[in-house]
Formats: structure tokens, C-alpha cells, sequence
């Protein structure tokens, strides 16, 4: 911890960070407009963008803090150093994750909530593109739930120079420091663009403990330090690196070779540092919280008909976690290392758009993709008076496991007049394997299967300013190797493997209208996802506890993944409208409301006096949400703003939420938090940007997370553009 | 089979009254002092149960004060099919197959074993780590806040005879399994840790009862801890110990147990309980019982130090050593003048287990 911190601060000394501003506007000033929220790559569908310009005002505190202010997008956190963001409902192993269009999800993804897109950096990161509902055609047959884009910075293109820059970045409420340094080269036809970055977090200081519903009482975690602000089991540290490499061959090919590295250190999980019922001092720490990826690409255009342009991607992935649970009033010490090697080939083209009869265009993409992941894990408890540690039969996954996961795709498009009609499919390849583990009572696993995924939309435009979409998805997810053998204690209990799962199935229906009129622009969804064999929680009987497994049956509650016997739906409304009355002012805001239902995972008792329901919630559900904007900017370079988040109390639960302490009894409050902004850029040589956060200083949470938001504080950061600087 | 075999000879050689070497077992040694030991069959024929004890065994609790309860056919009926902690008795029980039953002398890798069987996830570790004892009063809430736990800082030091789990038994394991594992004294460490879980498991089946109020499955907890979910006839961790010794206290602990579950079906299974006295009654018949039992539990170790050897006569001490606290408390509140007498050092097996008669007579 400290040597860390020494090397965080060391960063910090010497550089606190940069943005890539000056590699991405290559010196020009910057764009500052507050701009519309769903302007997405992918057309015709409910979609949004996070630009960089609106990272930089709004200051999140990570990637998956960065979608906060997305429609349909709710983030939960079960550690200060995790984020999740729910689609529509639905969030992990069911939404497809992708940085530059290389899947970050993997085999070992869990169901529920995971911290992988924290592993991130926002500040390597030139937009964030989430596309909700089903987008398996192109992006993997499993995002049911939707898909998120990451897209990094790009180095600056031919001769444009040498830009640096640096950045540092400063909250109250974490005690967060930290920075980022840059460096953007243009030479020739290469150019390079580098960073490196870091930061220390202290304990997160919220407005104090939010209270269960049910009894009025403080919720059972996070517990506070003395002062009843400081949450515990929050702060860590982190650093990270990247560097990519564009060699432009010509006008018509690019290859890029590019590395990200993330490295997070001693960040405990909330819930669990220290559970809700133990000593103060246990704690589940992520020791280390690693993420690699290196690939390289080649990128073509004008290759012919049958691929006006192309990309080829070859990647290398590894994420490392090391995880250590203390109970030091005992000298305990469990250890957990999983390693997961993902080797990724993606390929994609589009084909020369073709002018047929009548007028109507034709436009396809077709590719490829696959990624083959393999594991380590291990586990062990040791005993820190003794000096012994005493190696466990496997770990949370199994040694030697491995899995693949691909497809390739054809999806085409035809506009004619209006209209326009929209449609693919994909047909998939996923297999798992993991060997058996005899004394864990451990069944081996070996299955493949063919996932088969599509879509249908069509889009309308009767007047100018108004466009109306209608869509059908299909998307299919095989049961991963997290679902097939892992066995863990989650928040709301222990789960253990079914090596027994099918895949479950997803068919999203989703209309929507498009408005832009004169400084309006507004869009309306309504949607309905049915899933088929969905994969849930059901609490098991101590008597179905694996064998050689003591910690399932003395849990208080024991879950199993199965199939659901009927379908589970999920049914949404979201909105967004951004106006803009002058061309310095601009309003926007988002709402979002989702239902979920599904048959009861549970078998009804046999005293037929227990209340029991066939239909019950899904696991936590966002509840009715959204957020509004207000934003002026000068053009002097200066510009205010100020934000409101809020949503309402979430009282539906699960019968899983009523075991997950991350969730207060009875439900999750509702919240209101109003934040304020204020930026000043320099022409490019300096800018300065301050939040301050929970102006009001209200105790919330958003429902599923172990930590409260932060209270009031302040966040700021201040970017400098040295002299050297060269244009 | 080999080991009875050999104890069953030296027995019948009448080695019993004199100390030999340790028997090895493949690679397992056993102690073979007190073979046979020292018997003394329970005797409660003058003892009377309270108007206030339920019955069942006596024409299913008819003639009893308790209304008729789901528990009047003598059977355990659990509120919930899930009882965690049945797992935490069954790792009792396999503590004690690796520790000390059977005149098991340990080595140092049962001790290790032993130990991550105890630390396990959710397993007698964590439940000891904030285990309080119901006998004294709860940390009062300062200034409208909430009430200290023993689960944060400072308050097991502050409030130790509360926080019995934390400040009084976990110091003991602690050093006991550390011990141990090193190969030191293993008879002795053995027998600590034995003291200390049974100690547990009685404080555990008391509390549960409290909790229970709130929790209804908690009784289902108590009985666990008590019986180890086994039949009256067939009882595991705390129940087994007391049937193998003193089976009339057994059988009106488990009473006892049967009396907690018919508290709770009398008063509102499916919410919240509000009959205090009558689960007042319910916890203190088991008290009673189980008081007594451990009672008898030190008793028997107590007149075993005539019959054993140095290891074992170490070990049998810090037994009883580690449990005296336990009943010192309730030997002071019933007869403070033969309480002195528990304590008394160098121990006296005849003046300590004429106390133990004394002021434990009956269940």
C-alpha cells in the first residue's frame, strides 16, 4: 500500500495527467457545445453518445461513471473502485462491453454486476457509445441487454505536430489525487499517442448512511467510520498506461499496433469490508485488479466490392484479479487469483452501398469475430500467526477451464424514399470446457453450442424532423464458465455452479420516435424484451449444497444458476430532449422507467399458508430515474452549468434482493442530487473545470450498490498545455 | 478396529488405573490413560421440574402449564428446512474427530486441518467472532444512537462478559489452534479448544433464543446448536457430549429445545414474537439444562485427573480451566460460598466436583 501510493504520487508529482485533447483536435480549440445526447454510429436504434468534451465537464469519477447522464443507463456500484452500468435492465454477462471494437467480456463474466468497466480508463477515451436493447447481429449474440462502445483516442494524422499535455484532477469527498500526463505525436505518416496516469483515493465521504425503508434504521452496509460520513471498505489506487501506434501505409491502409494497461490496488469490495454482521475489521480487499490488452489492426478502404472498407483486429487480453479476505481478529487470510488470457480475431467490411431499382440503396456489413479464453484460478487459507497458507482443491473457477465465443454476421440495409428496412443475423459458436474437480465435488464441463442471432427494423420518415423506428432482436447467450462451474460468495449469498444450463434467449421488440426541430431534439422509446430459459438465482435447499462444500450449507442463503421455466419480461419507456434556445445555452434531460418480471426461481412451500407468487421482480431493476442538464457556455472559453440526477424508490424486489445486504430492507430509497459546473479554458494552453457535487448534501444510493453517492464536495481538475508544446 | 482392539486389551489387563505410552494407530497416536474412565452414573431421582417446564416426554405436555403446541409429539418440527447452522455443529464434530475424541492425541497437521475447518466461510469462526452471551445486559445506545455491537471497535474490550465470543473464547482458540499447529502440548491445546467450542455452542443455543423472538428461524438455530439437528436418541456437538455423560440432562435440554419451538408456535410462527415471558420461560428451562450439563461435562475431567498421565492430567486441567469461567457465573448467582470452591488452586478433584453436585444437582 504504501509503495503504491508512493508511485501514485511519484505520477502525480510529476505530470498529474492529460487528456488527449491536443492528439484529438489536433490544436484546434476544442468543442465545448453541449451536444445531443443520442447521436450514435449506429443509426435507427435507441443509442447514445458520451463525448469527450462532456467527460470534461461533467468530471466522472470513472468509466462507468462517465454514463450516468445516459438514457436507459443506471450505474450501480458495489465498490467505490467498481461500476456497472444496466441497459434496459440488464447489465454483465448480458450486455457486450467493447473498447475500440475488441470484446472486453469474457467467460468468467458473473452474472449480475461486475467491475470490469471500471478497468477503463475515461481519461484514454475519446466517446462512449451505448447502444440499448439487443445489438447481438454486430456486436455478440449475448448483448441482450445492449452494448457499450469505448472508442480511445486517436493519435494525431500526418505531420500534425507534437502535443503534451498534462492534468491533474482533485475531489473532497475521496480525497482523490491524481493526474494523467500525454504525450501526441504526428511525424510522417505515423503518429503516436501515450499516456500515462494514476491516482489515490482516501474513504468516500457521503452525507451519511441512506435508511431502509422498512424500519427506519441505517442500512446494514456500508458502515461508517466514527464520524458517520466516511464510508469504509471504499478508496484505492490506481495507474494506468497506454499507448497506440497508427502507421498510415497510405491513403488506403492503416495499421495499428496499441497497448492499455490497467492496474488497480487494495480496493476493497464495500459490502463485504466488512460484511454487514461481522467485526469491524474483516474486509475483502481486490489486491490487484488488472487489465491488459495489446492488439494490432489493420484498417482498408476502397479494397473493392466486396469491402469498401475493412479491419482486422488481433488482441491479446488479460484480466487479473487477486482478491484477499481478512479476519484479522482470527490472523485469516483467503486468497483468490483468477487469470483469465483472452486471444481475440475480429474482422469486419462493408460493402459498396449499390444503387438499385427505384432509387434504392443498398448498404452491407458483414464480419467475423472470435475469442478464445483461458484460465487460471486458485484459492487458499492462510493463517498470518502461523506463517501457513494452505492451498484449496481449486478456486473460484477451475484451473485449466477455457472457452470460446464467436460468430460471424451479415447485416444489410435498404433505404429507399422514407423508408428504410433494416435486417442481419449471426451465427454464433461458443463452447466450454473445465476439467472436474473430485474433492470440491466439482462435475467437469464440456459443451458447445450454436447461437443464432438476429434483427429486423424498419424506419419511417414522414415529415423532415420526425423519424419513427420499429425494431425486433434476437439475441442468444450460452451459459459461460462463471455460470457453468463458479462458486462464490455473492451479495445476496453463496452460488454455487449448474453445470446443467441452457442458454438463454432474449427477443426485444422497441419502437421509437426521433424529433428535430429548431434547437429541439427529442427522442421517445418504448420497449419489451422477453427472455426465454433466462438464467437466474434460486435459492437451494442446504441439502442440494454441492458436496465437499461446508461454506454453501453454513451460509445463510444458497443460490443456484438455473434455467427459468417460463419466460421473463422486461418492459421500458425511456426519453431524452435536449433544447437549445440560443446557440450558448442548451437544456437537456433523460428519463427512464423498466419493469421486470419473471416466474418465481423459487418452488412454492409446502405450507400453503407462506405467501408465495408464481411472477416476481427480476434482480434489481432500476427504478423510475433521470437527470437534467443545464448548460451555458461563453465564447470566451468559460461556461456554468449545473445538473440534476435523481430517481425514485425502487421497492420491487427480488427474492434475492431481500438477501443482498447491498440493498436496504424493504428497498432502495429515492434521491435528488444537484450538481454545479463550472469550466474555463484558456485557448489551448490552459483549462480549469470544478464540480461541485450534492450541492444539498442529500444521503442516497442508486439501488443494488453497497456505497452511498458522494456528499458535498468538490471536484476539479486543471490541464496544462507546457510550452514546448510544438504545432 | 486396531485401536479399539488395543484399548479394549489394555483394558481388559487392567491397565486402566495405571498410565502407558501413547498407542499408535498407523500414524496416528492415542492416549490411553483413564481406560476406563471414571464413571459415575447420573443420579437425578430427587430432582422435580418447575410448573414453569414443558413436558413432552410426561403425556405430550398434558399435564404441563404449556398450551398444546406442535412440539407435544416429543419431535423437533423445524420452522425453516435451511439451518445453517447445522454446518457449524457438523465442523464441530469434525474437530472433534480430529482433535481430541477417542483419546486422539493430535499432531501438528490435525491441528492445521482443524483450523481451516473452523475458519471456514460462514463456519463457527465467524459466528464466535461476534458471539455475546445473553446473561449479561447489551450495550446501552449513547446519545439516541444505535447501540454498540460487539462486532465494532473497542466495544468487546469494554464490555468482555457481553462479548464473550470475541473477547473471552476467540484469545483462547487463538492461541490454542496457533499452538497446537506448532506441535506444542497437543493434548492440552486440544482440550482448550474443545472447552471453548462447547462453551460456544451453550452460549450459541442461548442467544438464538433471543433472536428467535424476531427471527423465527432462529429457534431451528438453537436446537442446531444444541442437538446438531439429530433425534433425542442420536444428538451431535453439544447434545452428544451431554448424552454420552449425564443423558437425564440431555433429554431435558432437548426438552428444553422442544420448549423454545413451542414458544415460538404459540407466538406467532410466521412474524414477530411478543410473548416475552413465555419465551423467557422457554430460554431459562434450557439454561437450566444446559448449565448443568456442561457441569457435568467438567466434572467428569475433573475426577479423571486421578487416572490420567501428565499430558492428559495438563490437558484435563485446561479444560476445566477454561470452562470454570463459564460456570463460576451461574455458580456465583445460585451458591457464591461453593462457588469459591471452583476456584480454589492447586485444584482439588474432590472438593471441585462435590461443588460441581452442589450447586448443579439437577437439570
Amino acid at each position: 500500500m504504501g509503495a503504491l501510493r508512493s508511485r501514485t504520487l511519484l505520477l502525480v508529482g510529476l505530470a498529474a495527467a492529460s487528456t488527449a485533447r491536443a492528439g484529438v483536435d489536433g490544436g484546434q480549440e476544442p468543442e465545448t457545445t453541449i451536444r445531443a445526447a443520442a447521436e450514435a454510429a449506429v443509426p435507427d436504434r435507441a443509442a447514445s453518445v458520451v463525448d469527450r468534451a462532456e467527460l470534461e465537464r461533467r468530471l466522472p469519477r470513472s468509466a462507468p461513471d462517465a454514463l450516468r447522464f445516459e438514457p436507459g443507463v443506471f450505474v450501480q456500484q458495489t465498490a467505490h473502485a467498481q461500476g456497472s452500468a444496466f441497459i434496459r435492465g440488464l447489465t454483465g454477462q448480458q450486455t457486450v462491453l467493447l473498447f475500440d471494437g475488441i470484446r472486453l467480456n469474457n467467460s468468467t463474466w458473473r452474472q449480475g454486476p461486475n467491475q470490469y468497466f471500471f478497468t477503463l480508463d475515461s481519461k484514454s477515451l475519446e466517446s462512449i457509445e451505448i447502444l440499448r436493447g439487443g445489438a447481438s447481429t454486430r456486436f455478440g449474440s449475448d448483448a441482450l441487454g445492449g452494448a457499450i462502445l469505448a472508442h480511445p483516442l486517436e493519435p494525431p494524422s500526418f505531420a500534425r505536430g507534437t502535443f503534451a499535455s498534462l492534468q491533474g484532477r482533485g475531489a473532497s469527498a475521496d480525497g482523490e489525487l491524481g493526474g494523467r500526463a500525454q504525450l501526441a505525436v504526428g511525424v510522417g505518416r505515423w503518429g503516436l499517442i501515450a499516456g500515462v496516469g494514476g491516482r489515490h483515493l482516501e474513504l468516500l465521504e457521503s452525507a451519511g448512511p441512506v435508511r431502509n425503508p422498512a424500519d427506519g434504521l441505517p442500512a446494514a452496509v456500508p458502515r461508517f467510520a466514527p464520524d458517520g460520513r466516511h464510508q469504509l471498505g471504499t478508496g484505492f489506487d490506481e495507474l494506468t498506461a497506454d499507448g497506440r501506434l497508427v502507421f498510415r501505409a497510405s491513403e488506403r491502409h492503416a495499421f495499428t499496433l496499441a497497448a492499455y494497461l490497467y492496474r488497480q490496488y487494495d480496493a476493497p469490495r464495500t459490502d463485504l469490508c466488512p460484511p454487514a454482521t461481522a467485526r469491524f475489521d474483516e474486509c475483502l480487499t481486490y489486491e490487484e485488479q488488472f487489465r491488459t490488452l495489446v492488439y494490432g489492426g489493420w484498417a482498408a478502404s476502397e479494397l473493392g466490392a466486396a469491402a469498401q472498407t475493412a479491419r482486422v483486429t488481433l488482441s491479446w487480453q488479460q484480466q487479473h484479479e487477486r482478491r484477499k479476505a481478512v479476519r484479522p481478529a482470527s490472523f485469516v487470510t483467503e486468497r483468490g487469483d483468477d487469470e483469465v488470457d483472452t486471444l481475440g480475431l475480429t474482422a469486419t467490411a462493408t460493402i459498396r452501398p449499390l444503387a438499385l431499382i427505384g432509387g434504392t440503396q443498398s448498404r452491407l456489413r458483414w464480419g467475423a469475430d472470435s475469442y478464445l479464453d483461458l484460465i487460471r484460478s486458485r484459492s487458499a487459507i492462510g493463517f498470518s500467526d502461523l506463517g501457513v497458507s494452505v492451498e484449496r482443491s481449486r478456486g473460484q473457477y477451475l484451473e485449466g477451464s477455457s472457452a470460446l465465443t464467436g460468430g460471424a454476421f451479415l447485416e444489410g440495409e435498404l433505404e429507399a424514399g422514407r423508408w428504410t428496412v433494416r435486417g442481419g443475423g449471426r451465427l454464433g459458436w461458443a463452447a466450454a470446457s473445465a476439467p472436474a474437480d473430485p474433492a470440491s465435488g466439482t462435475a467437469g464441463v464440456s459443451g458447445w453450442w450454436l447461437p443464432l442471432a438476429g434483427h429486423l427494423g424498419v424506419g419511417w420518415q414522414p415529415v423532415r424532423a420526425l423519424r419513427l423506428v420499429a425494431n425486433l432482436d434476437h439475441s442468444y447467450r450460452a451459459p459461460n464458465l462463471d455460470d457453468l462451474t463458479s462458486r462464490q460468495q455473492t451479495g445476496a449469498g453463496f452460488q454455487f455452479e449448474n453445470p446443467g444450463l441452457r442458454p438463454e434467449q432474449a427477443t426485444t421488440v422497441e419502437v421509437g420516435a426521433q424529433l428535430k426541430a429548431a434547437g429541439l431534439t427529442a427522442e421517445l422509446w418504448a420497449f419489451r424484451t422477453w427472455l426465454s430459459d433466462a438464467i437466474g438465482r434460486a435459492p437451494r435447499d442446504v441439502s442440494q449444497c454441492p458436496p465437499f462444500t461446508p461454506a454453501c450449507a453454513a451460509s445463510a442463503v444458497r443460490y443456484q444458476l438455473v434455467n427459468a421455466g417460463s419466460a421473463a419480461a422486461l418492459s421500458g419507456v425511456e426519453a431524452s430532449a435536449r433544447f437549445k434556445p440560443v446557440h450558448s445555452l442548451a437544456v437537456q434531460g433523460t428519463a427512464a422507467w423498466t419493469v421486470g418480471d419473471g416466474p418465481n426461481l423459487a418452488p412454492p412451500p409446502a405450507d400453503p399458508s407462506i405467501r408465495w407468487e408464481a411472477a416476481v421482480p427480476l434482480s434489481r431493476i432500476p427504478p423510475l430515474n433521470g437527470t437534467l442538464e443545464l448548460g451555458w457556455q461563453h465564447p470566451s472559453g468559460g461556461g456554468l452549468g449545473a445538473a440534476l440526477r435523481w430517481a425514485g424508490p425502487q421497492r420491487r424486489l427480488a427474492v434475492s434482493d431481500r438477501s443482498d445486504s447491498r440493498i436496504p430492507l424493504g428497498g432502495t430509497p429515492g434521491f435528488a442530487v444537484v450538481d454545479l459546473r463550472a469550466s474555463w479554458r484558456v485557448r489551448s494552453v490552459l483549462s480549469v473545470a470544478v464540480v461541485v457535487e450534492n450541492l444539498f448534501d442529500a444521503a442516497y444510493r442508486y439501488h443494488g450498490s453497497s456505497v452511498n453517492g458522494a456528499g458535498r464536495g468538490v471536484m476539479a481538475t486543471l490541464e496544462l498545455s507546457p510550452a514546448w508544446e510544438n504545432k | 478396529m486396531i485401536r479399539i482392539a488395543l484399548l479394549g486389551l489394555l483394558g481388559l489387563l487392567g491397565c486402566g488405573a495405571r498410565p502407558l505410552p501413547p498407542v499408535a494407530d498407523g500414524g496416528t497416536l492415542w492416549a490411553t490413560d483413564c481406560r476406563p474412565p471414571p464413571n459415575t452414573p447420573e443420579d437425578v431421582a430427587a430432582c422435580v421440574a418447575l410448573a414453569t417446564d414443558y413436558q413432552p416426554r410426561v403425556a405430550g405436555s398434558a399435564n404441563d402449564s404449556w398450551a398444546a403446541c406442535v412440539s407435544d409429539d416429543n419431535l423437533y418440527h423445524p420452522i425453516s428446512p435451511n439451518i445453517s447452522s447445522l454446518a457449524r455443529v457438523a465442523a464441530f464434530e469434525q474437530l472433534a474427530s480430529l482433535l481430541w475424541r477417542g483419546g486422539k492425541i493430535p499432531s501438528a497437521e490435525d491441528f492445521l486441518q482443524a483450523r481451516v475447518l473452523y475458519a471456514q466461510a460462514e463456519g463457527l469462526d465467524s459466528r464466535l467472532q461476534r458471539r455475546e452471551d445473553v446473561h449479561y445486559p447489551a450495550p446501552l445506545a449513547l446519545d439516541g444512537g444505535a447501540a454498540p455491537r460487539c462486532s465494532e471497535p473497542q466495544v468487546p474490550e469494554q464490555f468482555p462478559d457481553r462479548c464473550a465470543g470475541p473477547a473471552k473464547l476467540l484469545p483462547i482458540l487463538n492461541d490454542a489452534f496457533a499452538k497446537g499447529a506448532r506441535g506444542e502440548a497437543p493434548r492440552l491445546h486440544a482440550a482448550r479448544i474443545e472447552a471453548a467450542l462447547l462453551w460456544f455452542l451453550y452460549l450459541s443455543a442461548l442467544s438464538e433464543v433471543m433472536s428467535c423472538g424476531a427471527k423465527p428461524q432462529d429457534c431451528d438455530s438453537s436446537w442446531a446448536y444444541y442437538a446438531g439437528g439429530g433425534p433425542r436418541d442420536a444428538p451431535l456437538g453439544l447434545g452428544r457430549e451431554l448424552q454420552a455423560l449425564a443423558p437425564q440432562t440431555h433429554h431435558r435440554a432437548y426438552d428444553a429445545t422442544l420448549a423454545v419451538r413451542c414458544w415460538r408456535n404459540l407466538d406467532n410462527e410466521g412474524g414477530v414474537a411478543s410473548d416475552t415471558a413465555l419465551q423467557a420461560q422457554a430460554r431459562e428451562q434450557l439454561d437450566r439444562a444446559l448449565v448443568r450439563g456442561l457441569a457435568m461435562i467438567v466434572r467428569q475431567r475433573v475426577s479423571e485427573l486421578a487416572c490420567a498421565d501428565e499430558p492428559g492430567r495438563q490437558a484435563r486441567l485446561a479444560f476445566f480451566h477454561t470452562l470454570r469461567p463459564l460456570l463460576e457465573r451461574e455458580a456465583r448467582a445460585r451458591d457464591p460460598g461453593s462457588a469459591d470452591l471452583l476456584g480454589l488452586e492447586p485444584v482439588e478433584p474432590a472438593r471441585v466436583t462435590a461443588a460441581l453436585d452442589a450447586i448443579f444437582p439437577c437439570p
